[in-house]
């Protein structure tokens, strides 16, 4: 039993950073360690995490997105805008569909044209963010029905609807990573794209599906903080790619890609939802709450460099 | 510690990795001005020596001296400022600088404010006219082919004054008439002064270039002296540690059926108009220079790049040429890519993941991979061309090359094949498995499979195949058959005779 926890620590460091962070912060304060702190850590935790398993799947496949933060703004002003109007649920299908339409567009430039994942997602970053701005004429949109807040602010046992989407989406990560076809390829493309071609794949196919995914969960997880904050930005998801690359480089995926796991990202989001939380909590002013963050992601890369 | 005569001695080496002892208090003793020939298999030692020697490993026992001295490196940097050089198979040379440049990288007498490119070049120009190297030091190094950039690398280790340059497979990657080259350029570096210490697979080489053999096996050392006490059986035997009676076994039958047929395939820029076929239980040769097409030949015919020609029949049927592999592994035509790193394995994968990779249709329900039947696959194959490895999950870049070969032979083994085109199928693997690779093209191709071997070791091009087509700046020189397959009339056609 300790034996098999061992294991699992060296094959996941981060967990004893998560291990970590959470002792460290009980001791600071007294309101940390505590049921409703912990639902709220992952409430909180949710939006970051689910960008961030979709991120997963492109760092994996040895790609890069930069596009999530500007299409989780696009999905969520092209959503609420719909849903304002009263439907809902096409709402939330219009605001799934264009973020997927964004991660296949992506993907099937990088794929089809053989270009640079961080030029063609740095320039559909641009792209998404400008469209969002002209949709909206620079402002927000609010006052949205009761039922689409429930997705948001909704609780199922006492326990947040966001953290059940959050580990519905982890949990068929991990099994399309591990049971499926597409979860193979995604890490032998990672691993050798040309093998992968020349093993008869058809890499284009699977890059392109690989980016649908990290864009079609950047557009779920705007949906759920649209419903949280009864309000879709048009500044929303500014930053929001960087803290999805820093969970999945902190659960110890490779940025050269086939290699890595989604249980990983699932701690990397952890352990950097708790920082933000314990720090909160102990008052450290936010002017160095974005230094610590950086400090903890050098560390990670530091530590697992130096096994 | 003062033996005339001797530049290096290594005595009672000892490294121990986690589980395994790669060498076992081996001594190695090399002369001045000598070359001396490191052989073994993969995975016998010769590797982790050449690491101690150069400061990347620190043995656990064992001392070195270096001209009488006891030397002590602490990394490379060290061993190289003490005269010890090693040019990996890997080179190392920045591409898009000059070669005087690269000759001179970190060492150069500059100012900040002045490059001295001139000065550069004129001293680089001297070394490699000093050297008797067919080399330009003001040309860039992209611009050059492998045995030249070797050379520059030679030239690299000459500038720091080298005493002992370790040459790691430096003909593994050069055509035959390049190594010819090489070889000469070496002997003059010896008559210089210089010792070399050098690596390779292929034995016939080591009786041709060295003067003195050392044979690794299982990380102890089994024998060494000067190359005249050893002639090819002993040499096989020692590194093998059994008698091979036979390095070339050949017992396919040719029938009279074709099984593929090609006319006028083009490759643009790479091969022109060839036409040929290859009968069910052939094996059919390609033979020719770096750079002649016989690459783009076998990516050609399996989907692998952009290539047309007139008519294509397979197993009978006029087939179109695939556009993508997938086409060609759905019609029974697999290919062994020449490079295994980059083109045959995901290194990082498992040895089933990699089995599985092509075949996943086979385990695969509504996307749902079974792996536990992909486990079984990968378990018979392991067992049918007796890949070493200590569990079907180990990462293929653990295993030794002559094993990672037999994985990308596996990956084609799941299906039943009516075409097989072997690339450069024993590149940089032991004795002992090129001779299982070989048994297995018997075998397949007694099974009624057509056989294309693409190579550029002439031994086996000679010793194994039915026919040779011989390829010169993308066509076709010559079409050798039985008595007329000979290293020469393979060369002449290679050189566009």
């Amino acid at each position: 039993m300790l034996k098999k926890f061992l294991n699992l620590l060296r094959k996941f460091p981060i967990i004893l950073g998560f291990i970590g962070v959470v002792v460290l912060f009980s001791i600071l304060t007294n309101r940390f360690f505590t049921l409703s702190n912990f639902l709220n850590v992952f409430r909180q935790i949710s939006i970051n995490a689910i960008i961030a398993f979709g991120m997963t799947f492109v760092i994996l496949s040895g790609g890069i997105d930069l596009s999530v933060g500007s299409v989780f703004a696009l999905a969520a002003v092209v959503g609420a805008s719909i849903i304002k109007g009263g439907n809902v649920f096409l709402g939330s299908l219009a605001a799934l569909g264009v973020g997927a339409a964004m991660g296949a567009f992506n993907g099937a430039i990088i794929a089809k044209l053989k270009l640079q994942p961080f030029i063609v997602t740095l320039a559909t970053m641009a792209i998404a963010r400008s469209f969002t701005q002209v949709y909206t004429q620079g402002r927000p949109i609010t006052g949205l029905p009761s039922t689409f807040r429930e997705i948001g602010r909704g609780e199922l046992f006492s326990v947040p609807v966001p953290i059940y989407i959050m580990f519905a989406v982890f949990f068929i990560s991990l099994y399309i990573l591990s049971n499926t076809k597409l979860g193979l390829y995604t890490y032998s493309i990672g691993g050798n794209e040309e093998a992968t071609r020349l093993s008869g794949i058809k890499v284009i196919r699977y890059k392109v599906t690989i980016y649908t995914i990290s864009g079609l969960l950047s557009a779920l997880s705007a949906l759920i903080l649209t419903a949280r904050l009864n309000s879709a930005q048009p500044i929303f998801g500014t930053g929001y790619e960087l803290d999805a690359i820093a969970a999945v480089v902190l659960g110890g995926t490779s940025l050269s890609g086939g290699k890595g796991t989604i249980i990983g990202t699932l701690f990397g989001a952890m352990v950097m939802g708790v920082i933000n939380n314990g720090m909160n909590l102990v008052n450290v002013s936010p002017f160095y709450q974005q230094a610590v963050k950086g400090a903890v992601i050098l560390l990670a890369v530091m530590a697992e460099r130096s096994e | 510690m003062d033996e005339p005569g001797v530049i290096l001695k290594m005595e009672g080496i000892t490294k121990k990795f986690p589980g395994v002892l790669a060498l076992d208090k081996v001594n190695f003793s090399m002369k001045k001005e000598e070359i001396h020939a490191l052989v073994g298999e993969n995975g016998a030692g010769k590797s982790t020596l050449i690491k101690i020697l150069s400061g990347v490993h620190k043995p656990d026992e064992g001392k070195i001296f270096l001209d009488g001295e006891y030397v002590a490196f602490s990394n490379p940097i060290h061993a190289i400022e003490k005269g010890i050089s090693v040019i990996y198979q890997e080179l190392n040379l920045v591409e898009e600088l000059s070669v005087a440049e690269n000759i001179y990288l970190g060492k150069e007498n500059r100012n900040w404010w002045n490059l001295g490119k001139k000065v550069l070049i004129e001293r680089a120009e001297k070394l490699l006219s000093k050297l008797n190297f067919p080399i330009s030091a003001s040309e860039k190094v992209k611009n050059l082919n492998v045995s030249e950039k070797q050379l520059v690398e030679i030239a690299k280790a000459m500038a720091t004054n080298a005493k002992v340059i370790v040459m790691d497979e430096p003909t593994a990657t050069i055509t035959e008439h390049e190594a010819k080259q090489l070889f000469s350029l070496m002997r003059g570096l010896k008559e210089q002064g210089v010792s070399i210490i050098f690596i390779s697979h292929r034995l016939e080489e080591v009786f041709e270039i060295a003067d003195s053999v050392t044979v690794l096996r299982d990380g102890k050392l089994i024998s060494t002296g000067k190359i005249d006490q050893y002639d090819k059986n002993r040499l096989i035997s020692d590194v093998v540690g059994r008698t091979i009676s036979d390095m070339y076994p050949k017992e396919n039958t040719v029938t009279d059926v074709n099984a593929f047929e090609v006319e006028e395939l083009s490759v643009p820029g790479y091969v022109n108009r060839l036409s040929f076929n290859v009968k069910k239980g052939e094996i059919l040769g390609i033979a020719g220079l770096v750079g002649c097409g016989k690459s783009e030949v076998a990516l050609a015919i399996y989907g692998g790049i952009k290539a047309h020609a007139k008519k294509a029949l397979l197993d009978g049927e006029r087939v179109s040429l695939p556009t993508r592999p997938d086409i060609s592994l759905e019609r029974g035509v697999l290919l062994i890519p020449e490079d295994r790193k980059s083109q045959g394995l995901v290194l990082l994968l498992s040895v089933t993941k990699n089995i599985v990779l092509p075949n996943t249709k086979f385990i695969t329900k509504l996307g749902h991979i079974r792996w536990k039947e992909g486990r079984k696959i990968s378990g018979n194959l392991v067992k049918k061309l007796n890949i070493k490895t200590p569990t079907l999950s180990q990462k293929a870049e653990n295993l030794s090359g002559g094993n990672q070969q037999k994985v990308v032979l596996a990956k084609g083994l799941v299906r039943k094949p009516k075409l097989i085109i072997f690339a450069e199928p024993t590149r940089g693997i032991d004795v002992g498995a090129k001779v299982e690779v070989y048994k297995l093209m018997n075998e397949l191709a007694n099974q009624g499979v057509g056989i294309i071997m693409i190579s550029s070791e002439l031994p086996e091009i000679v010793s194994m195949s039915d026919r040779v087509l011989v390829m010169h700046r993308g066509v076709q020189k010559a079409i050798l058959e039985g008595e007329n397959i000979n290293q020469e009339n393979i060369m002449a056609a290679a050189m566009g005779g």
